[in-house]
């Protein structure tokens, strides 16, 4: 886990997360689909990239461990990171598979991290749906 | 030969098609603003060697022109707006102006977007009709639209040509609120003893953050003072939950740190008696505990 020391670093930090997002192709602007997707009937996390396909990004591993702890939930939330016009994409659970968008996108990441932290926490999807798009969207 | 001379031309045609030299070519400017894209395309009429150009056979007096040349210029909002404070539904408008030798001009935006300069529309209930007053500017060759002013509201956006500039005052819909009222205020209000944490999580250092309500606003500082923050609103985003808007120099807001960082206030017995700092990563960044 990273942690910024201070709050210019912080910025700093942020900043060239972004810069990273727009450089890669990546658009950081919110998604404009205007629901969340329906999670889809037995889901399961069995496509989320694996300890061995993340030996590049290894501090990214819990998260992805996490993320495929509850697809139920992952596959319910829309990405606001504007990956969502490929064709394979469905939720932010696709993000967590195939080319593993999260493993470079701060939004994707941040918007794992805080629907499995508020699952832990006891808050239904649709809690977390609201959480995420105060905070994403 | 007809064959080298067919090869040549299947070379040069579509050259022939894209390139085109125009006397007013062909120019855009979009600007975002809390998420309204709002958007201006239109040809670009030279002066070459016209001074004065309104009032002449090359912009008449009491003429419904467009500002721009050969298709009209068109305005295109990606969300509701307010311009000089008329609403301005989304859409895609062609952009018309009464262009008037001594009172205020009139600035039409008429919802039938795709029309020739030639054929200014009539006056209709559908149109936007807004009067301006003018400005003198330095000489512009190229007529020239632009968001020069931006703030985190809207901005202006301007029109120069020759030494006319008209300015327009473009209200967003705010994505975000950043009062609170003081009935909603007064139970974050106090002070905070505040721990940020280290890239280990431990304890890096210890300050004061204050949080007050001022001018109808919910505001926080630390103490020592934080150079870039400032004393900055705390704007909510849901229910104990808010992000920092950072001020300028002239007290107004010009940056919304979201979703760089969110405060999130917790309870205890119903009342806020911490408060935790996260980053766009959900990382914890620091941690506040009500002193008093």
């Amino acid at each position: 886990m990273t942690k910024p020391l201070d709050r210019r670093t912080f910025l700093t930090a942020s900043s060239a997360s972004i810069a990273a997002l727009l450089f890669s192709g990546r658009s950081a602007v919110a998604s404009t689909v205007p629901t969340h997707p329906t999670p889809r009937r037995g889901i399961t996390g069995s496509k989320v990239l694996t300890r061995e396909q993340l030996s590049k990004t290894p501090a990214l591993i819990p998260l992805f461990d996490s993320i495929r702890e509850i697809p139920e939930v992952i596959d319910g939330i829309r990405c606001n990171c504007g990956c969502t016009n490929p064709p394979e994409f469905y939720s932010l659970l696709s993000c967590y598979e195939a080319k593993g968008m999260a493993r470079d996108c701060v939004i994707c990441q941040g918007q794992g991290r805080l629907a499995v932290r508020l699952h832990k926490e006891g808050k239904s999807l649709d809690q977390i749906r609201s959480a995420i798009d105060a905070k994403f969207a | 030969m007809i064959l080298r001379f067919s090869f040549l031309a299947a070379l040069s045609l579509p050259v022939a098609v894209e390139a085109q030299i125009r006397a007013s070519e062909i120019g855009t400017i979009s600007q975002t603003i809390d998420g309204t894209v709002i958007s201006v395309e239109y040809s670009r009429p030279r002066a070459r060697g016209r001074d004065p150009i309104f009032g002449t056979k090359a912009v008449r007096w009491d003429e419904v022109w467009t500002p721009g040349a050969n298709w009209a210029t068109t305005l295109d909002v990606s969300k509701p707006v307010q311009i000089n404070g008329h609403p301005v539904a989304k859409g895609k408008y062609s952009v018309w102006m009464v262009v008037r030798k001594g009172g205020p001009w009139t600035v039409v935006l008429d919802p039938r977007s795709h029309r020739y300069h030639m054929e200014p529309p009539d006056s209709t209930k559908d149109q936007v009709r807004i009067p301006v007053r003018i400005q003198t500017a330095p000489f512009t060759d190229v007529l020239a639209w632009s968001m020069p002013e931006l703030r985190m509201d809207g901005g202006t956006l301007a029109m120069q040509w020759e030494r006319v500039r008209v300015p327009l005052d473009v209200k967003v819909q705010p994505s975000l609120v950043s009062t609170l009222p003081a009935g909603d205020a007064a139970e974050y209000l106090g002070e905070y003893k505040f721990v940020e944490l280290d890239s280990a999580g431990k304890e890096s250092k210890v300050t004061v953050f204050n949080i007050t309500h001022e001018g109808g606003t919910l505001k926080g500082r630390w103490t020592p003072d934080d150079p870039y923050m400032k004393k900055f609103a705390l704007i909510r985003i849901s229910p104990d939950w808010f992000v920092p808007g950072v001020y300028d120099e002239s007290g107004t807001l010009y940056e919304v740190l979201k979703p760089d960082i969110t405060v999130e206030f917790k309870r205890e017995n119903g009342k806020i008696a911490s408060f935790v700092i996260r980053d766009m990563e959900d990382n914890v960044w620091g941690t506040g505990t009500r002193k008093r």
